[in-house]
């Protein structure tokens, strides 16, 4: 029974040896990357607020650190398991070789519900936590970040004890940090120009002016907002975004085939992301229903909102028209939704490649954190742009050379990427 | 043509009669509290002022005649066209207003004046008599201060300098004192004293009223000189036998005991109107200039009679009131209090809830720092007689029998009524009443809130029913006086208002006898740019039944809050979130994450707009934008949104036009006092008032207010469930006995079941999706309300979807309760979600969470049944039949037969119950869904009774050395529910072994009752009796229970032994 059920680290190794297969790896290297490295699992004993004291289950997975120290978030969540653990640990290698950024790939989480206890148990967790891991962790081996339910004020917390272990200042222990405590600038706009970055570039290379293009996008958010921005700014015209009605539950699709006004659009947007539907009709937008995004006659579709939106049913509604999609949530397309791109050759910028902005922003937070010196906020953009750029070109050019599929293209540089550096460190 | 224009002329008129005579009323009493003024001054005055009252004043002359004295103008001569009105100090005539025309005048219905001058005549006579009552009494306690002076000076037989000024000034008085002083020297065996006490008892014999009060009587008057002779021998007696601090000190308790006198016997004397017993209790204050020194069972005696007078006649309000309501407190209470001419109605549910919260949080304790600052709005009353005096001023008594009419033909009506009664008139009294409410209240902004007679009778489960309307407040007097009388036209129109008719009608309430008397309260708050609202506001209940984690207490309470007024609070608003907070462990939040706590943070924000005088509903950024500088405490308010980190700001530097602001009241929670303050006023309130309590509160940024106090108890909806026991097992589908809160799902007909084990075996992520659609789609067709949906772990879980469907709100938003089951997977069983994810949807949606652990040890899960019942999905469905294995909807009825599944949810006894039975019928549905299922019936307390006499009866008083059983409490007070104990007080005069065997044998009827009171009613608990043996020294001392042997009132009551 319980080999039968769902589990998220059987489908990524699927995955790995799927893209092991057409790299025709060798038998140990393949055996290194379908498992993590190490796999860190210990106890946190906290005294909870009542006075008694609870023992919580922590856990630190290094998968692969062949190419750079380890990257990855920390978790709290209630039904944990290992498993997931590995699972993330093991994408996030091959995220972070994807772009090219020289960093590996990790996951840490605990098992606990943030909801069933105060900060100040929080604190403890976190505190407990780093102490727990203190000498496998650290700016030039594993630095962790926020994942699920865990924050900023839980990064300062493991900063703050990671720093009075060692004595010392080291703000590159930890990303997600907040700007004038160790935070980088550009971390909100990072995700969403990343994607319009390799967008542009996919564009380009498909012999298409940007000008002369129009965009659907799925999704109101941080990301899909300065995606729109971005995408505008280069001349593209969006002609519709989604986003999510908190009061009728369900999502809706704002339109102006003439392109969207994101200023006037955000002036009607409260701060969940919801656009005022009364409003928005009053400035001449057609409010359409959640799905209207998708059957759109434009040129690109950017998903940006929720996993498995591109399914095999919805995926019939796409317009002839749709030349390229480019991933901005993640996971948003399903596997039989791949397959009618190929078949229906519409060129897909994947997601672990075209929101990959966050980690690489990330990535520069630690190297100006080591440096202890920030950077203006165009500096980071423009060094996240030539990251992008070449990571997508990279990719592409892979893709072109073996005419494969962008997503496979994808993983099969990251895998070789990482396979390579296993290698030159005589590994394997 | 001409008899229409007649009438509008006829009506003009009437009008202008009208204006002109409450224009008088103003002037008379300007007058009257004119105190830089002398009386004569006044009255000299008053003959000028008062003509313009009448429909012809310029040949309208008035006399006054007073204390000997003549006011009137000049020539003023008596006519046949005279009205009089008596001018009467303690029902003593003492003066007289002659109003007479100079001239002829035409009649109306054969009389030469108006129906309403002959009241404002009477109106001005009873003002000039109060006035001058009070100007006496002030010229009384003046001589009285003198006279203290003149003895401190001497220091020496001050008792004589006393009497000697009594016997001047009030020699009824002075005789009732040697009265007294007679019976004390003859019960201390002085002879004289008897001789003198036989004259005595003759006179009584030939004059049988020379006790009574009318001693004035030009007959007595002989009589009464005699008794001043007996009087002065009387105390020249005593200074022979007692010592002067002996005789000063019985004078002082009786004086004191006196001046009670006539207050006890207005109180008690049910057939006099509210205003004598008001008049009674200023006069009794004035006369005790504010010290009260009553004996302590007067003190007692009084109070009850005042509580049942004011408030209510329910023994759990008086018995719990009397405790901490005193006599004196009515003073402050009277001086508020607007009501009908010879009116006798009380104050309302409403207003008795503040009332004694407020006395009861008062009382000194060792809570008293945490609650310094506690405060309670200004608050004025109309008593509840007030509406009918009302209806029956504007001949409107028809509007009574709306009621009875169709419900219909009530919606159809109620606007109708809403504008018959805004457009009718309110009597002189009450709107002088009000204006010198709104002298006092000011011009702050007020609501007008109902305060009626059911909601006293019903606790909370008619809450809300009734009207409650925000006033500004602003511009002239007569506007305001003209909107308040229209907002309390407008609460007394919503007693007809289709709703509560429908309520009570379902109930079987609709004779009760309602009537609604008014709080007129000041809001709280402060004004910021054009708005005036409190910082902020809130409910709070003592037990929390909506808890978010398993670590919450139900006593840890609750409490929801909202930045400005706190209707968004009270009421549940399905797109706005208040802030939810467990007094008792403020530190678990509901929402976690920066986008949980941004999501569930209220949004919008009710205002008074003072510029347009209306209550409005405010885009929260926007009012910040506006005014967030003049916010008092907003720091403490909101919290700062900046990369992915949300934060409680310094005061310093919050910049209301960029910022990210978000309401979360960190600030406030997490560095003031204000959760200690709340936690301490409810754990204060239950354990005085012994029942947890639903409070109402609003802070202006630097007191807190106390708005509101009820009995949580039966919130509808809320009410603890009894389990039934005698459910036979394959009837039972689920039982549960983990987070249990209460409620009652009545008639659930489809149960959507996601089989766990199924579930877990699916392998793609896009079946368990596909499960979640499903689910959405159900809910959608499934009937509203009437469905159950139950599946494994948590449901909408986020991360892990392998954990849980995966469904958002809007895919359950139909569901009358969310069900996890945790199944036990090898040694460990899963963690729930108690629907954290949208834990506030189902909140102010009222869905029901339940969570069912089906592998613990005494848990019933009829898995059968929810396997092998016949599953629907296929025909509802058909495109989703594939999923059939893993998701059953089962038609209740259609599988039992046309039963249904109730669920019953009991969070005292910690038990809920999902079980098959036969659907109600609608009317018993309603009163499935509302009558709380707690109150007390004949049945609890009579069987109580009954077994109380039986152990009296079987009880051996030489065997176990028992002198007397008593019983008090409920069972006594017929107040007893399925849960009472039954509370006995033994007096035990017996040795140590008959104690021991005495105990025993309590111990046995006590554990037999417990059992026999389970199967009746399902209340479990180790023992019904509550005993308390008491000794002779106790009973002598009246040391704890003992002061219940005999007590003036609640006294515990005597019952038979064996034998006896």
């Amino acid at each position: 029974m319980a080999d039968k059920s769902f589990n998220a680290f059987k489908m990524a190794q699927q995955q790995f040896d799927n893209v092991a297969e057409k790299l025709d790896l060798d038998p140990a290297t393949r055996e290194l990357l379908r498992n993590p490295l190490r796999e860190y699992h210990f106890a946190i004993p906290v005294k909870m607020d009542d006075g008694s004291v609870k023992i919580f289950q922590g856990f630190r997975v290094q998968h692969n650190d062949g190419r750079g120290p380890c990257k990855g978030g920390i978790r709290f969540h209630p039904q944990e398991t290992i498993d997931t653990v590995k699972a993330l640990a093991t994408w996030m290698t091959w995220k972070c070789a994807v772009v090219d950024i020289p960093l590996g790939g990790g996951k840490g989480g605990v098992i606990c519900d943030p909801h069933n206890l105060s900060m100040r148990e929080q604190e403890q967790i976190c505190r407990g936590w780093v102490r727990q891991v203190v000498r496998n962790v650290g700016p030039l081996q594993d630095v962790p970040a926020p994942d699920v339910m865990t924050n900023a004020q839980h990064m300062i917390w493991m900063m703050d004890e990671y720093e009075r272990l060692t004595g010392a200042k080291y703000p590159g222990f930890i990303t997600g940090k907040p700007v004038g405590m160790g935070g980088s600038l550009g971390r909100t706009e990072a995700t969403g120009f990343g994607v319009i970055y390799t967008l542009r570039e996919a564009l380009r290379e498909l012999g298409i002016d940007i000008k002369k293009t129009t965009a659907a996008f799925q999704g109101f958010g941080n990301v899909s907002q300065y995606a729109v921005k971005l995408y505008q700014e280069y001349g593209g015209t969006p002609v519709c975004v989604s986003c999510w009605d908190q009061k009728e539950s369900k999502s809706y699709t704002f339109i102006k085939k003439s392109g969207i006004n994101l200023e006037e659009l955000l002036g009607i947007t409260d701060k969940f992301g919801g656009i005022d539907k009364a409003k928005a009709k009053g400035l001449g937008y057609e409010v359409a229903d959640a799905e209207a995004w998708i059957q759109q006659e434009v040129d690109i579709l950017v998903p940006a909102a929720l996993e498995n939106q591109i399914n095999a049913e919805t995926v019939k509604k796409i317009s002839d028209k749709v030349k390229v999609v480019a991933e901005g949530a993640n996971g948003p397309t399903t596997p039989e939704a791949d397959e009618v791109f190929k078949k229906k050759n519409i060129f897909v910028i994947p997601d672990f490649l075209a929101n990959a902005g966050g980690v690489t922003c990330s990535y520069f937070e630690q190297v100006q954190c080591n440096m202890n010196y920030f950077w203006t906020k165009e500096e980071v953009l423009s060094k996240l742009d030539n990251v992008m750029t070449s990571a997508f070109h990279a990719v592409y050019g892979l893709a072109k050379q073996k005419k494969a599929y962008m997503r496979d293209a994808a993983y099969m540089i990251a895998v070789s990427r990482v396979a390579q550096a296993c290698k030159l460190r005589g590994w394997v | 043509m001409d008899e229409q224009q007649n009438s509008i002329d006829k009506l003009l008129h009437d009008m202008r009669e009208r204006a002109k005579e409450l224009n008088c009323l103003y002037q008379v009493e300007e007058l009257l509290t004119k105190t830089q003024l002398s009386l004569a001054e006044v009255l000299a005055q008053l003959v000028h002022v008062i003509p313009a009252g009448y429909q012809f004043s310029d040949i309208c002359r008035v006399r006054i005649v007073y204390d000997g004295q003549e006011f009137a103008p000049e020539g003023f001569a008596l006519t046949p066209r005279t009205q009089t009105a008596l001018i009467r100090i303690e029902d003593k005539e003492v003066g007289r207003i002659e109003v007479s025309y100079a001239s002829e005048v035409p009649q109306t219905e054969g009389s030469y004046f108006l129906k309403d001058e002959h009241k404002l005549l009477e109106t001005i006579a009873e003002r000039i008599s109060r006035t001058i009552l009070h100007q006496q009494l002030e010229q009384v306690s003046r001589e009285w201060e003198t006279a203290q002076r003149a003895l401190s000076d001497k220091n020496k037989k001050e008792w004589m300098v006393i009497i000697e000024l009594l016997r001047r000034t009030d020699q009824n008085l002075y005789i009732h004192l040697s009265r007294k002083m007679i019976y004390h020297l003859f019960w201390n065996g002085v002879m004289e004293a008897k001789e003198l006490l036989k004259t005595l008892s003759k006179d009584r014999d030939q004059v049988p009223s020379e006790l009574s009060e009318d001693m004035n009587r030009p007959s007595l008057r002989r009589s009464q000189l005699e008794l001043l002779a007996l009087s002065d021998e009387t105390f020249r007696i005593a200074a022979r036998y007692l010592s002067d601090t002996e005789i000063l000190g019985r004078i002082q308790k009786w004086i004191q005991e006196d001046k009670a006198g006539f207050l006890s016997r207005a109180i008690n004397n049910i057939d006099l109107p509210l205003v004598e017993i008001i008049n009674a209790i200023t006069h009794y204050h004035y006369i005790s200039g504010g010290h009260y020194e009553l004996s302590p069972p007067m003190e007692k005696g009084l109070r009850v009679s005042l509580i049942r007078r004011f408030f209510s006649d329910d023994l759990k309000f008086i018995n719990i009131a009397k405790n901490h309501v005193e006599v004196r407190h009515f003073y402050d209470l009277v001086q508020r209090i607007i009501y009908p001419a010879n009116g006798y109605g009380r104050l309302g549910g409403k207003s008795a809830g503040l009332f004694l919260a407020q006395k009861i949080l008062s009382t000194p304790g060792e809570h008293s720092e945490v609650l310094d600052g506690l405060k309670y709005p200004k608050t004025w009353y109309i008593t509840t007689d007030a509406i009918m005096s009302f209806l029956s001023y504007n001949n409107l008594e028809e509007v009574n029998e709306q009621k009875y009419k169709e419900i219909d033909q009530i919606r159809l009506e109620y606007q109708n009524v809403v504008q018959l009664l805004k457009n009718s008139h309110f009597p002189v009294e009450i709107i002088k009443g009000l204006s010198m409410a709104l002298d006092d209240l000011g011009d702050r902004p007020l609501i007008v809130r109902s305060s009626s007679l059911l909601e006293d009778r019903m606790g909370t489960a008619f809450s809300g029913k009734y009207k409650s309307l925000f006033l500004a407040n602003t511009g002239s007097k007569q506007e305001r006086l003209d909107a308040l009388t229209d907002a309390i036209a407008e609460v007394y129109a919503s007693i007809f208002g289709p709703d509560p008719i429908e309520y009570r009608a379902e109930r079987g309430l609709l004779d009760f006898h309602e009537e609604m008397g008014i709080m007129i309260q000041e809001v709280v708050g402060r004004r910021m740019g054009d708005y005036f609202l409190p910082a902020f506001a809130g409910v709070a209940f003592s037990n929390n039944e909506f808890r978010w984690s398993s670590r919450i207490k139900r006593e840890d309470g609750l409490a929801r809050l909202v930045p400005g007024l706190g209707t968004r609070a009270v009421d549940r608003v399905s797109d706005d979130y208040p802030i939810l907070i467990s007094p008792g462990i403020p530190n678990l939040r509901v929402n976690v994450t920066a986008e949980e706590t941004m999501r569930y943070s209220p949004r919008r924000i009710d205002v008074i707009n003072l510029k347009t005088g209306t209550f409005e509903t405010k885009e929260i950024p926007a009012l910040l934008r506006e005014c967030g500088r003049e916010y008092p405490v907003v720091e403490k308010i909101v919290s700062v949104y900046e990369d992915d980190h949300i934060f409680s700001p310094s005061a310093i530097n919050l910049d209301f036009e960029r910022a990210n602001l978000f309401v979360t009241f960190e600030g406030l929670i997490t560095r003031t006092p204000f959760i200690k303050q709340l936690q301490t006023i409810l754990k204060t309130l239950q354990e005085k008032m012994g029942t947890p309590v639903d409070i109402e509160f609003a802070h202006d940024g630097q007191n807190l207010y106390l708005l509101q106090c009820r009995p949580q108890a039966a919130a509808a909806g809320n009410v603890a469930s009894p389990i039934p026991k005698d459910i036979a097992d394959d009837r039972v589908v689920f039982t549960a006995n983990r987070y249990i809160s209460n409620g009652k799902l009545p008639d659930i007909t489809h149960i959507v079941y996601v089989d766990p084990e199924k579930y877990s075996q699916l392998e793609r992520s896009e079946d368990m999706l596909e499960i979640g659609r499903v689910v959405g789609k159900l809910n959608s067709l499934l009937p509203k309300r009437q469905f159950i949906l139950m599946g494994p772990g948590r449901w909408g879980s986020r991360g892990d979807i392998k954990l849980g469907v995966p469904v958002t709100y809007s895919d359950f938003n139909n569901t009358a309760a969310l069900i996890e089951i945790a199944r036990k997977k090898g040694n460990y069983v899963p963690e729930l979600s108690f629907g954290t994810h949208f834990f506030q949807d189902l909140v102010e949606s009222s869905i029901r969470y339940l969570p069912l652990y089906p592998d613990d040890p005494g848990i019933e899960f009829n898995e059968k049944f929810l396997l092998g019942a016949r599953n629907v999905l296929p025909e509802i469905l058909p495109e989703s039949a594939a999923l059939a294995d893993t998701i059953r909807v089962i038609d209740v009825p259609q599988v039992t037969g046309g039963k249904v599944l109730r669920v019953a949810m009991n969070a005292d006894l910690g038990e809920a119950l999902g079980y098959i039975a036969t659907p109600l019928a609608a009317a018993d549905a309603a009163e499935e869904k509302g009558v709380p299922a707690e109150g007390p019936s004949e049945d609890h307390w009579h069987w109580r009774l009954r077994m109380a006499e039986r152990i009296a009866g079987q009880l051996d008083p030489a065997r176990f050395g028992v002198k007397a059983l008593y019983v008090f409490g409920s069972t006594k007070n017929a107040t007893a529910g399925p849960g009472s104990d039954i509370d006995l007080l033994i007096h035990f005069q017996g040795g140590e072994e008959q104690r021991r065997q005495l105990v025993l044998w309590l111990e046995g009827w006590s554990l037999c009752l417990a059992e026999i009171n389970f199967s009746r009613t399902g209340y479990q608990s180790d023992g019904l009796l509550d005993y308390h043996l008491l000794t002779d020294e106790d009973i002598e001392k009246k040391t704890s229970y003992a002061v219940k042997i005999g007590a003036v009132t609640d006294a515990a009551r005597r019952l038979s032994l064996k034998g006896e």
